[in-house]
């Protein structure tokens, strides 16, 4: 069979020319046992025994990534096998170091996968071709306003964290924002297949108007909701998107000096914005008051130094929000340098993998959605892995996969299954069909 | 398009590689600097909370040891008998800075050296506990009746075995209780840290080998050993005129003896009777500053004693005594006038008056500038019992593996030499005269050889106060004294002119008793 397969035409993972789906099998034992083990190390770390619920909890995981994998191997087969397994690795390291960090969060947090994974599965089942989505463009563009706006709306919205950005529905909280994400990014590369030929024909500035636009909204979600992480996040998918969509320069620039523009506005009317960038600067400055979080994360990096503590050794409860904003600290700490690394590829595989479903999309709206997608994967990781560093301003949003919390669990696999099921359409798209041989 | 997805995915891989360069500079390239953060408790906490040896007297007796702790930190330390061993232990605190055995074998007891961590080849590979115990001379049966005898008046008590220097018993009034400084809740440990150190008794302070008194009379001793050493006194010779009072020169306030009394006579009977005007003219003419300098240092004055205990207060003995004026029978044949062209040393083994020569004669019977710790007193009474020599004090004696094995062990070393073996077998009868015969009897124990010299440090006249010492030795007959003491009972209200031998010699001879039993 594979003896008459074509050469793909576009570049192709070294793993796409193997059968991808044992590929998939082999990643995936691999991922287990290594979660297995940082599971056991750190409940040895925290409590010098062996968890009495390593079994159930082994079980539990290697039932999750099995339904995963068997998902994929019935509705998206032909998909880049590396997105599964690299997101459950940083999701079961996620896991370990959460209940590592406060054992209360365990059932939430494996709840949560579970849903994650449910989505996972749901996607893949409902969306069998990418192109129904950009029927629904712009259903999904109203959608995803709305999905923002939750939050705002008395009597549903609530504010955690001095942030507005949660929705409470009974006993549930969850962050509509995360879902915002995906439609919207859906509705840019909708939108921009319909406009990219005029946008590239020619260029006036009221051509440039939609940028204007996605400005103001970002713009609300800072003001309206406090929330600097994703305002940054819609902005930048939305310049990235129509960059690449119109293929002009001038869009960057634009974008840069709305960017700076609006950055620089809010810096000089709100408060809270002033005091990140001051923290940023020198967190040293007050670091018992302000800068405590961003000191006490220094120092747990510093902790860890090459080889980390050992899972379960250190001290990551110091740091405020270990679990959610700061738990890249608390993997640098208990693994260090060589952990905290090893992170950052996991991601830049990812984003890897998602730029090239981006550039093998034969059709414009995958090319810009996996694009828009694999944008706010890559931004949103380097915008609060930056913050813990010190490179950028800290604004509190979640590390995909990583961080304790549900919505961003759940959303950020829809938006991998989006992307298995545009990778498995390309490798289909490639296999000569069923029965030709 | 492709070409611009392209280049985004260069400009993301920029900017993980920066965010990888940062992480290196935190991680590894400024790690040190962020760890020596004077904000970063986290190597003060981790230090704080882990276990850490015991520490157990000589016969036994546990008085500092780890307990795991459920909570912020691993371990907590724990003093199982509370204030008896609060000076010597000390305490090791979150707040404020370690003191006592906690401090000075801070690293032992973490199990931190080289050779406690690997002191085999497995040891690379396995992660075993190198803490190590130690193992202190003080015996707790000793300490015990030192502290009871002494009660609930202000003061210390030191005993030590004169041929090594191991501390039998250290003890001062009033301690603490080092418990509430070990917790683990900074907050607490703050609260009762403040309320001792507001304590105007200062219970904090380990007095025995940290503050400095008047010693009295008991400095009578290095005065005399001093004379003796320099060949001018003997046991039976000279013999000193009864007086009631001594005119220093060339100026000052005339010396007398207690309670207005006259003495006079050979050394053993000035030492019998604690004789102020004699051991004032030994000092200042007989002997002169330089020798008695000499010899005090020789005890151990001006100098650390070298204790393993931190923080120890150096005895003072006063060094500048001015000019020399001329000598002094040619000084009172002129009628206290200066008189051109003194010798240095006279024919008849006198020395030439200086300027001060008043403040050596007040110096020579333990007052004026002289101060000295309990501890340094007791050093006083075992050189003379060790032959002269002082060996330097300490309370550990070994350290111990966690499975029971030696690590160290801490050999007595010789400090200095006082004196020379027959000047210390001269005041040894002395003393056993003074202790038979004189102001010390208070201190004689059945089937014990004693010897000793009270102090009575006068330190007003309204109201009287003083401080009473005892400092001596004891042993079996016929053989080398195993046990050297000091005790001070300080001045107090409500104890209205205590003389050391009513007072401290009481105590002593507890500890004598509780020493050989």
């Amino acid at each position: 069979m594979t003896a008459t397969e074509s050469p793909p035409t576009h570049p192709v993972s070294p793993l796409l020319a193997l059968k991808p789906r044992r590929v998939e099998t082999g990643l995936l034992v691999m991922v287990g046992a290594a979660v297995a083990v940082a599971y056991a190390l750190a409940s040895f770390g925290t409590t010098e025994a062996i968890p009495a619920n390593l079994g159930p909890f082994l079980l539990w995981m290697f039932g999750l990534g099995a339904v995963a994998h068997l998902a994929n191997r019935h509705f998206a087969s032909g998909a880049d096998p590396v997105f599964l397994p690299i997101s459950l690795l940083l999701n079961g390291l996620g896991y370990v170091v959460i209940t590592r960090l406060d054992g209360s969060l365990a059932a939430l947090q494996s709840t949560w996968t579970a849903i994650g994974i449910g989505g996972y599965v749901a996607t893949l089942l409902f969306v069998p071709r990418v192109r129904i989505i950009e029927q629904y463009r712009y259903l999904l563009g109203i959608g995803g306003l709305l999905l923002l706006m939750i939050p705002l709306v008395p009597g549903l919205g609530t504010e955690i964290n001095g942030a507005r950005i949660w929705a409470s529905v009974g006993p549930i909280n969850f962050q509509p924002g995360e879902f915002a994400k995906l439609t919207l990014a859906a509705f840019f590369a909708g939108y921009l297949v319909d406009s990219r030929e005029l946008l590239r024909s020619r260029l006036e500035l009221r051509d440039l108007a939609p940028i204007g636009v996605a400005w103001a909204g970002s713009l609300g979600v800072m003001v309206f909701q406090r929330d600097l992480g994703s305002s940054l996040l819609f902005f930048t998918l939305f310049v990235v998107v129509l960059w690449v969509a119109s293929e002009r320069w001038v869009v960057l620039a634009v974008g840069a000096v709305l960017f700076f523009g609006g950055a620089f506005a809010a810096w000089t009317m709100f408060d809270h914005v002033q005091k990140r960038v001051d923290i940023w600067l020198d967190p040293f400055a007050d670091p018992k008051g302000d800068g405590f979080q961003i000191v006490e994360g220094s120092f747990a990096l510093a902790d860890g130094g090459l080889t980390g503590t050992g899972l379960g050794q250190g001290e990551p409860g110091r740091i405020p929000f270990a679990e959610t904003d700061f738990i890249f600290a608390a993997i640098g700490e208990e693994l260090g340098l060589a952990g905290s690394s090893a992170v950052l590829m996991a991601f830049l595989l990812l984003i890897g993998s998602g730029l090239r479903v981006s550039l093998r999309a034969d059709r414009v709206f995958e090319k810009l959605f996996a694009l828009g997608l694999t944008t706010l994967l890559a931004v949103q990781t380097f915008v609060i892995v930056g913050g813990v560093l010190r490179v950028v301003p800290l604004t509190g949003i979640t590390l995909p996969f990583v961080s304790y919390g549900g919505s961003s669990l759940v959303a950020n696999y829809v938006l991998l299954a989006l992307l298995v099921r545009m990778s498995h359409e390309q490798r289909v798209l490639i296999r000569p069909a069923k029965g030709t041989a | 398009m492709n070409l611009r997805i392209r280049r985004l995915g260069v400009v993301l891989s920029v900017l993980y590689l920066v965010l990888f360069l940062q992480l290196n500079r935190i991680q590894f390239f400024g790690a040190e600097r962020l760890q020596d953060d004077v904000n970063n408790t986290r190597g003060l906490i981790r230090e704080f909370g882990r276990e850490r040896g015991p520490i157990i007297t000589a016969d036994g007796v546990l008085v500092a040891r780890s307990v795991e702790y459920d909570g912020s930190v691993d371990f907590r330390r724990e003093y199982p008998e509370g204030e008896l061993y609060a000076h010597i232990t000390g305490y090791q605190s979150l707040n404020v800075e370690a003191v006592g055995l906690e401090r000075s074998y801070n690293d032992e007891l973490a199990g931190d050296p080289i050779d406690q961590r690997f002191a085999s080849l497995g040891d690379l590979f396995v992660d075993r506990n190198s803490t190590a115990t130690l193992t202190l001379s003080i015996r707790d049966d000793v300490q015990r009746v030192a502290a009871e005898a002494l009660g609930d008046r202000k003061g210390s008590v030191v005993a030590l075995d004169p041929r090594t220097g191991e501390i039998i018993a250290l003890w001062t009034f009033p301690s603490f209780d080092p418990n509430p400084l070990a917790d683990p809740d900074g907050t607490a440990a703050n609260a009762a840290f403040d309320a001792l150190v507001a304590d105007p008794n200062t219970p904090l302070l380990a007095k025995s080998y940290r503050e400095i008194y008047f010693p009295g009379s008991t400095f009578k001793l290095v005065t005399a050993a001093a004379g003796v050493e320099a060949g001018l006194i003997g046991a039976s010779t000279p013999v000193f005129p009864v007086a009631t009072t001594y005119e220093p020169v060339p100026a000052g306030a005339p010396i007398r003896n207690f309670a207005g009394s006259a003495c006079g006579g050979d050394l053993v009977e000035l030492l019998r009777v604690s004789c102020n005007t004699a051991f004032s003219e030994i000092g200042a003419e007989w002997v002169g500053p330089e020798r008695m300098v000499d010899v005090a240092e020789a005890f151990g004055f001006n100098a650390d004693l070298g204790i393993d205990l931190p923080g120890a207060a150096e005895s003072r003995f006063p060094t500048d005594y001015g000019e020399q004026l001329a000598d002094v029978d040619r000084y009172r044949a002129a009628g206290q006038q200066p008189v051109e062209g003194a010798e240095t040393v006279l024919p008849n083994g006198a020395v030439p008056v200086h300027e001060n020569s008043a403040r050596l004669a007040q110096a020579s019977i333990g007052q004026n500038d002289v101060a000295a710790t309990p501890l340094q007193m007791a050093l006083v009474a075992a050189a003379i019992a060790n032959d002269g020599v002082v060996m330097t004090p300490h309370v550990v004696t070994e350290l111990l593996a966690f499975d029971g094995s030696l690590l160290d062990r801490v050999e007595p070393e010789p400090l200095r030499v006082a004196m020379s073996a027959s000047t210390a077998a001269i005041l040894r009868d002395a003393m056993r005269v003074v202790a038979e015969e004189g102001t010390a009897r208070n201190l004689l124990t059945d089937g014990v050889v004693v010897g000793g010299k009270t102090g009575t440090a006068q330190l007003g006249t309204t109201p009287p106060n003083s401080h009473a010492w005892i400092v001596g030795y004891a042993g079996m007959p016929n053989e080398q004294p195993s046990l050297a003491f000091a005790v001070i009972v300080e001045a107090q209200e409500g104890a209205s002119e205590q003389t050391g031998g009513r007072v401290a010699a009481p105590i002593a001879q507890a500890v004598i008793e509780a020493a050989f039993p």
